[in-house]
C-alpha cells in the first residue's frame, strides 16, 4: 500500500469521455424543444429524446454517487432539469380539455364541494330572511342594505305604481346588449373576488355572500309589503337562477379554500389547499359560463319580455338545464364507476 | 502542522440559490433553482406591459369597427372582450407555452407543478383567478379606498390591510417563494436550468505523465478540500485568481503532504497534477463506499 504511485486517471474522467456524446446530443435537441415545444422536433428526434433523457438521468445518478467533479454533477443536473421541462411540462394540447373540464370536472367539483355549497346557501338564505323580515317590519331598514345608487328610486318612499313600473320597464331595445355585457363583467368580477378572498380564512367570502343575500332580502321585503312579490319574482328569477347559483358556487369555492387552510384534516395544509384550490377553480369556471347566460338574460330578455308566464317559463327552463348540467355528469360517472367495478 | 491549508483557497463560493426538488414521474428527483421574487416581479411587469399593449391594440380595432358598423353589438363584444382578455392573456399563454408567459420566457422562468406532473389547465386557472386577490383588490383599494373601507371600523381595516400585506409578501416570506396563486395551484416558479459543460480540471494532454504522487501524499485531504482546489483552478482559468494565490496554496499543500517546496517552479501545473491524483484516489475510495468528507476525517484514525 505504501508508496504505490497513483498513475491512473480519475474514474469520472473516463465516465465523462464515454457518455459525453449522448449528453451533447440531448442538449442539441433540448435547445430546440424547450423554447418551441416538442413539435419543433422531427419524428426521429422525438423517438430518441426519451432514450437520451433516461440515459442522462442514469448518468446523473452515477455521477452523484461516484464522481467528485462538481462541475460535472451541476452540468448533468441542469441537463436533466431541462429534459424534464421539455418532456413532462410540455404536455401536447388536448383539444377537448376545456370541454372535458366544463362538462365533467365542473359538475364533479360541485358535488365534491357539496358541504361548502350548502354553507354558502345557508349564509345567503340567512341574509335574505334577515333583511326581508326587517324591511317588512320597518321600511327604514331598507337603506341599511341597499345603497341609493343600486335602489334607483325603488325604495320604501316610492309609490306602489312606481315599484311595479320598474318591473315592466320596456327600455325600447337600445343598447341592451351593452348593458348585458356590463352586467356580465361586473358580476363575474364579484364572483371571482368572492372566490379569491376565500384565501383570508373565508371571512370576506362569507361576508360577501351574506350581504348579497341581504340586498335580495330587502328587495323581496319591500315588494312583498306592497303585494308585488309574484311580479318581482317573475322579473328576478330568469336571470337570478343562473346568477345566484354562480355567486353561491364562487362562494363555495372560497369557503372550500378556507376550510383547507383551517381544517386540512389528514392532509398537510398545502396539499389540502391545492385540492380545494383546483376544485374552486372549476367552480369559478362554471360560474363564468352561468354569469354569461345571466348577463344575456338580465340585459336583454328581462327588458324585452314583459309578461309573467314567459318570465316564469324562462326561469324554469334555466333551472332545468342547470340541474341537468350538474346532476347528469355525476350520475353518469357513478354509473360508469359501478359498471367498472 | 499548521492548519492554513483549509483557508488558503481565497475564491469565494457563489451564494447558493434556494432549490426546489421535484420528483419526476419516473421517480428521479430533479432540482431546480427557484426564481427570485425580483425576477418574478420583473416577468410580471413585462407581461402586464404586453397585455396592456395588446389591450390598446384591441381597443383601437374595436373603436374602428364600431365607428364603421355603428352597431351596439360591437361595443357589447368589445366590453366583454376587454374583460375576458384580462384573464385570457395569462390563461392562454401560460397553458399554451408550457408554463411560460412571454415575460417569464424572456427572463428564463417557468411554472412547474410541485408534484412533478404536467401543468394542467386547472392549475393555471387557479393561479390566474387568485390574481384577483393579489392584484385587482389592492389596485381597487388604492384607487378608491373610501368605497371599500368607508364604513368599516378602524381595527377591521387595519386587520384586513395587514392580512393583504402578508398575502402580497408571500413570495418573500415563504421558503419556496410562492405567491398565493402558487399555493392554491400547487406550483412553483423556477429558472430554466442552464449550465455549459466546461473542460474537466483533471483533463490532461495524453502524452504528459505529470507529477507522480504516492498514496502517502494523497492521504491528507478530503472531498471538501478537493472541491476548493477545483474551484481555485477554475477561477484561475477565467482570470479571477492570481498566480500568487496558486503559489500560496501550492506551498501550503506541499508542507502538509510532506513534499519539498523546491519542486514548485510551476504552481499551476503542480496543483493540476495534485488535483488529478487526489481526485483519482478519492473517487476510488468513494466507489468502495469510503467517503472522506474533509481533512479532519483523515486525522481520525478510525476512518
Amino acid at each position: 500500500m505504501n508508496a504505490r504511485p497513483a498513475t491512473n486517471e480519475p474514474r469520472s474522467l473516463a465516465f465523462r469521455r464515454e457518455r459525453e456524446s449522448e449528453w451533447l446530443a440531448l442538449e442539441a435537441l433540448l435547445d430546440r424543444a424547450l423554447p418551441r415545444g416538442l413539435s419543433a422536433l422531427e419524428e426521429e428526434e422525438l423517438h430518441s429524446l426519451p432514450m437520451l433523457y433516461r440515459s442522462a438521468v442514469s448518468s446523473l445518478e452515477v455521477a452523484r454517487a461516484t464522481t467528485l467533479d462538481r462541475e460535472l454533477v451541476d452540468y448533468l443536473e441542469a441537463l436533466v432539469g431541462r429534459g424534464y421541462l421539455a418532456i413532462y411540462s410540455s404536455r401536447r394540447g388536448k383539444p377537448f380539455e376545456l370541454g372535458r373540464l366544463l362538462l365533467l370536472r365542473f359538475p364533479q367539483a360541485v358535488l365534491e364541494c357539496g358541504r361548502e355549497l350548502a354553507l354558502s346557501f345557508v349564509l345567503f338564505a340567512l341574509g335574505v330572511v334577515v333583511a326581508w323580515a326587517l324591511v317588512q317590519h320597518d321600511g327604514a331598514w331598507y337603506f341599511a342594505f341597499v345603497g341609493e345608487g343600486m335602489a334607483g328610486g325603488r325604495d320604501p318612499g316610492a309609490s306602489t305604481e312606481m315599484l311595479r313600473g320598474a318591473l315592466y320597464d320596456d327600455s325600447g331595445g337600445e343598447g341592451l346588449s351593452i348593458f348585458g355585457a356590463f352586467l356580465f363583467s361586473h358580476n363575474t368580477g364579484i364572483g371571482l373576488l368572492a372566490f379569491a378572498v376565500g384565501f383570508a380564512a373565508g371571512i370576506p367570502t362569507a361576508y360577501l355572500i351574506f350581504t348579497n343575500g341581504l340586498v335580495l332580502g330587502a328587495f323581496l321585503g319591500l315588494y312583498s309589503s306592497r303585494g308585488l312579490l309574484i311580479p318581482l319574482l317573475g322579473w328576478l328569477l330568469p336571470h337570478g337562477v343562473p346568477e345566484i347559483t354562480a355567486i353561491l358556487l364562487c362562494g363555495a369555492g372560497g369557503l372550500a379554500m378556507a376550510r383547507a387552510l383551517l381544517l386540512p384534516g389528514e392532509r398537510s395544509t398545502r396539499e389540502a389547499l391545492v385540492i380545494a384550490g383546483k376544485r374552486g377553480a372549476m367552480l369559478v369556471m362554471g360560474s363564468v359560463v352561468l354569469f354569461f347566460f345571466a348577463g344575456i338574460i338580465e340585459g336583454i330578455f328581462r327588458q324585452t319580455v314583459l309578461d309573467e308566464p314567459s318570465r316564469f317559463a324562462m326561469a324554469s327552463f334555466n333551472a332545468a338545464w342547470l340541474t341537468c348540467w350538474i346532476v347528469l355528469p355525476n350520475v353518469w360517472t357513478r354509473w360508469r364507476g359501478r359498471e367498472a367495478s | 502542522m499548521s492548519d492554513t491549508g483549509g483557508q488558503a483557497p481565497t475564491v469565494r463560493h457563489a451564494p447558493i440559490d434556494p432549490v426546489v426538488v421535484i420528483q419526476s414521474p419516473e421517480g428521479v428527483p430533479v432540482s431546480f433553482v427557484l426564481a427570485t421574487p425580483f425576477e418574478r416581479a420583473l416577468a410580471f411587469a413585462l407581461d402586464f406591459l404586453f397585455s396592456q399593449l395588446m389591450t390598446i391594440a384591441l381597443v383601437l380595432i374595436l373603436v374602428v369597427t364600431a365607428a364603421a358598423t355603428l352597431s351596439e353589438y360591437v361595443l357589447a363584444i368589445a366590453l366583454m372582450g376587454l374583460f375576458v382578455f384580462r384573464y385570457a392573456y395569462f390563461l392562454v399563454l401560460e397553458s399554451r407555452y408550457h408554463g411560460a408567459t412571454p415575460g417569464k420566457r424572456i427572463l428564463g422562468l417557468r411554472v412547474v407543478r410541485r408534484d412533478g406532473g404536467p401543468l394542467d389547465l386547472e392549475a393555471t386557472l387557479a393561479r390566474t383567478v387568485l390574481r384577483e386577490l393579489e392584484l385587482t383588490l389592492p389596485i381597487a383599494l388604492l384607487s378608491a379606498p373610501a368605497q371599500f373601507l368607508g364604513r368599516a371600523p378602524v381595527w377591521l381595516t387595519v386587520l384586513a390591510l395587514s392580512w393583504l400585506a402578508i398575502v402580497l409578501l408571500l413570495p418573500v416570506l415563504t421558503k419556496e417563494r410562492v405567491r398565493a396563486g402558487d399555493l392554491v395551484a400547487g406550483t412553483v416558479v423556477v429558472r430554466v436550468p442552464r449550465h455549459a459543460m466546461r473542460t474537466d480540471a483533471a483533463k490532461r494532454a495524453g502524452s504528459d505523465r505529470g507529477l507522480q504522487f504516492t498514496s502517502k501524499h494523497l492521504a491528507h485531504y478530503g472531498e471538501k478540500e478537493l472541491e476548493a482546489l477545483a474551484e481555485l483552478l477554475r477561477a484561475h482559468e477565467i482570470g479571477r485568481a492570481e498566480v500568487s494565490d496558486l503559489t500560496r496554496v501550492a506551498e501550503t499543500i506541499c508542507q502538509r503532504i510532506g513534499l519539498s517546496t523546491r519542486l514548485l517552479d510551476d504552481p499551476e501545473r503542480f496543483l493540476r497534477d495534485f488535483y488529478r491524483a487526489q481526485r483519482t484516489e478519492l473517487e476510488r475510495r468513494l466507489v468502495l463506499g469510503q467517503r472522506v468528507a474533509d481533512k479532519h476525517a483523515r486525522s481520525n484514525p478510525r476512518s
